[in-house]
C-alpha cells in the first residue's frame, strides 16, 4: 500500500484521523506513568470513547457503521471511520467537526472512499 | 430498574487544549516562518 489514498470530494463515509488514543499507547498494558493498567479499564476507556463519538456523530444523521481502529501499530492508529446512510449527512458532520477538539486534540476529518468495510483493503 | 446516571461522564468533545499550549504552538509556527525567510534570498 502506497498510503496515498484518494480523498473523494463527497462520500457517505468520514475518516477521523488518529482520533482514538489508547491509555496504554506507549507500552501495551501500562499507562504513561509506568503503572499497570487493568484490561477492564482499557475496555471501559474504549467504550467511553465509542459512546462519545457515536452520540456526537448521530446528531448529523443515521450511522450505518462506526469503526474505531484500536491498534498500537503506527498504520491507521486510532482512525475512526463513520459511514452515514446519506452523503449529505456525512458532509454536514464534516462541516460541523471542522476546527473542533476532542480531549485537547484537534479533530482531523475528511471524506473516505470506504463504503464496504468487509472489502476495505489496500493494495 | 437501573439508577445509574448516564450523564456522570463528560464527553471529550470540545475539550480544547489549555491556552498556554495554544500560545506556545502559535509562537513555534511564527518562529518557523521567520526562520525560513533568510534561506530564500540565499538561494538566488
Amino acid at each position: 500500500c502506497s498510503r496515498l489514498h484518494n480523498r473523494p470530494s463527497i462520500s457517505p463515509t468520514l475518516l477521523l484521523s488518529n482520533m482514538y488514543q489508547r491509555p496504554d499507547m506507549i507500552t501495551p498494558g501500562v499507562d504513561p506513568q509506568g503503572q499497570p493498567l487493568d484490561p477492564r479499564k482499557i475496555q471501559q476507556h474504549f467504550e467511553d470513547f465509542y459512546e462519545d463519538i457515536f452520540t456526537e456523530l448521530a446528531k448529523f444523521g443515521e450511522i450505518e457503521s462506526l469503526n474505531v481502529c484500536d491498534n498500537l501499530a503506527d498504520h491507521m492508529i486510532g482512525n475512526v471511520y463513520v459511514q452515514f446512510r446519506e452523503e449529505d449527512q456525512a458532509a454536514k458532520a464534516l462541516h460541523a467537526l471542522h476546527g473542533r477538539f476532542y480531549n485537547a486534540r484537534p479533530i482531523i476529518a475528511d471524506f473516505s472512499p470506504v463504503t464496504d468495510f468487509r472489502e476495505a483493503t489496500c493494495r | 430498574s437501573r439508577s445509574r446516571s448516564k450523564s456522570k461522564r463528560t464527553s471529550g468533545f470540545d475539550m480544547a487544549p489549555p491556552a498556554s499550549a495554544m500560545l506556545a504552538g502559535a509562537s513555534a509556527v511564527a518562529g518557523q516562518i521567520t526562520g525560513a525567510n533568510p534561506a530564500i534570498p540565499g538561494m538566488f
